[in-house]
């Protein structure tokens, strides 16, 4: 297989894993959106979703327009489909975001889904001179510091589904859950 | 009122045969959606993973977890018509109720995905080695007799540190435990499910497997 083609795969598989990560965090913040009563996080999905049918169109323009021979192409059917089971999970997110959106009454059984706790969620900016600069998720031990949840990392347009191994930027906004006292600390910790 | 104050027989959950009548069982709203939302995804990462490694096992697992992601939706409709008495609950609970209809459309979403692996349409050999270098592969490893991580603690094994591996869930029969405790004992005939590097997560099948006998440093 010539570079070129194998470049040409890369490309569309990076794209893919893109699609991938990008509905897997929609359904864990709709879900927490949810169990939160955010709005905020129920506006964050209803983003995401925009930039997913983004995402899925360059992704299918890319497989397009690679000059694939037949047997190649075999191989990318798969991940054709995949990409349209991506955007249908997508959408079904963003439904789950909309009741959120909508606004929960204060109905007993939908109580039950509210957090008795006072949990809240916060945004932290991660500045230049953080000790979380660089570290991996996992090494930078931010629960156990300051009781949040990391739920997603934003970074620039994009938003990231926070791994073990995922490394924090300087510039990256942390979207975290937890008990309000956990909020101080982790904005003194992503900005000291 | 409260509907649901505790939650007996949840357990039975796991034994429910495929398209039987779903019987209700008061269950806490709120622990549904958690349960949903912790299986919806633990899903889709193992459909994305079967597919993209052409793991027939795995699909199958994605296929029964479907089957439990309806029946928690099922429970979920339950609990809206039994609390709906007029108007103003009918149009509290709609949402509620939409949650339910695209809970089932996630795990419809994971089961398509499942139906790739099953059809055999395949993805390219060099997908799968591309995606393992851009992405941590699952790994699904049952525990062998003769394995030393039997009677185990997951915490006291420190695989992260160790391999940089982690057991995201447990299937121990019918049961799915899923994001499971440092505290949780590993035990004989367990399927573990774990994330991680390739080279983590060979040693890791190894010791599961019992091939391996030793946990290094």
């Amino acid at each position: 297989m010539s570079m070129q083609i194998r470049k040409q795969f890369e490309e569309i598989v990076e794209r893919f894993v893109e699609l991938k990560n990008t509905s897997e965090l929609m359904i864990d913040l709709a879900y927490s959106s949810l169990l939160l009563n955010n709005k905020e996080l129920a506006e964050e999905v209803q983003r995401l979703e925009e930039y997913m049918d983004k995402l899925h169109t360059e992704f299918e323009l890319l497989v397009l327009s690679s000059s694939f021979k037949k047997e190649e192409a075999k191989g990318f059917l798969g991940l054709i489909r995949l990409g349209v089971v991506t955007e249908k999970i997508a959408d079904a997110a963003a439904e789950i975001a909309e009741v959120v959106l909508r606004g929960i009454e204060p109905h007993p059984v939908l109580k039950l889904t509210i957090e008795e706790a006072e949990e809240t969620v916060t945004y932290a900016n991660v500045a230049e001179s953080s000790p979380l600069v660089n570290k991996t998720l996992r090494d930078a031990r931010i629960p156990e510091e300051t009781g949040m949840w990391v739920l997603a990392i934003r970074r620039g347009d994009k938003c990231i589904r926070p791994k073990p191994e995922s490394k924090i930027q300087a510039g990256d906004v942390l979207i975290a859950s937890g008990y309000a006292e956990g909020e101080e600390d982790l904005k003194k910790l992503a900005s000291p | 009122m409260f509907l649901v104050l505790y939650s007996r027989g949840w357990s039975d959950l796991n034994s429910m045969p495929r398209l039987e009548k779903i019987e209700y069982k008061p269950i806490p709203v709120r622990e549904l959606l958690l349960e949903m939302k912790n299986l919806s995804e633990l899903m889709i990462d193992l459909a994305y993973s079967a597919a993209l490694f052409n793991d027939k096992e795995l699909a199958e697992d994605v296929l029964e977890l479907e089957n439990r992601v309806d029946t928690l939706a099922y429970l979920l409709e339950m609990e809206i018509l039994i609390a709906a008495r007029d108007v103003e609950d009918a149009e509290a609970l709609t949402g509620v109720s939409g949650v339910a209809s695209a809970a089932d459309k996630i795990s419809d979403a994971a089961a398509d995905i499942a139906g790739i692996v099953m059809q055999n349409i395949g993805v390219h050999p060099i997908v799968s080695k591309v995606f393992e270098k851009v992405e941590e592969r699952l790994m699904r490893t049952k525990v062998s007799e003769g394995s030393i991580l039997v009677g185990k603690e997951i915490g006291e094994l420190d695989l992260a540190a160790r391999m940089g591996v982690d057991i995201i869930a447990i299937r121990r029969n019918k049961d799915w435990i899923i994001d499971p405790k440092e505290t949780e004992q590993i035990k004989l005939s367990d399927i573990l499910i774990a994330r991680g590097a390739p080279s983590g997560v060979k040693e890791f099948k190894e010791l599961a497997e019992g091939k391996l006998k030793k946990l290094e440093d």
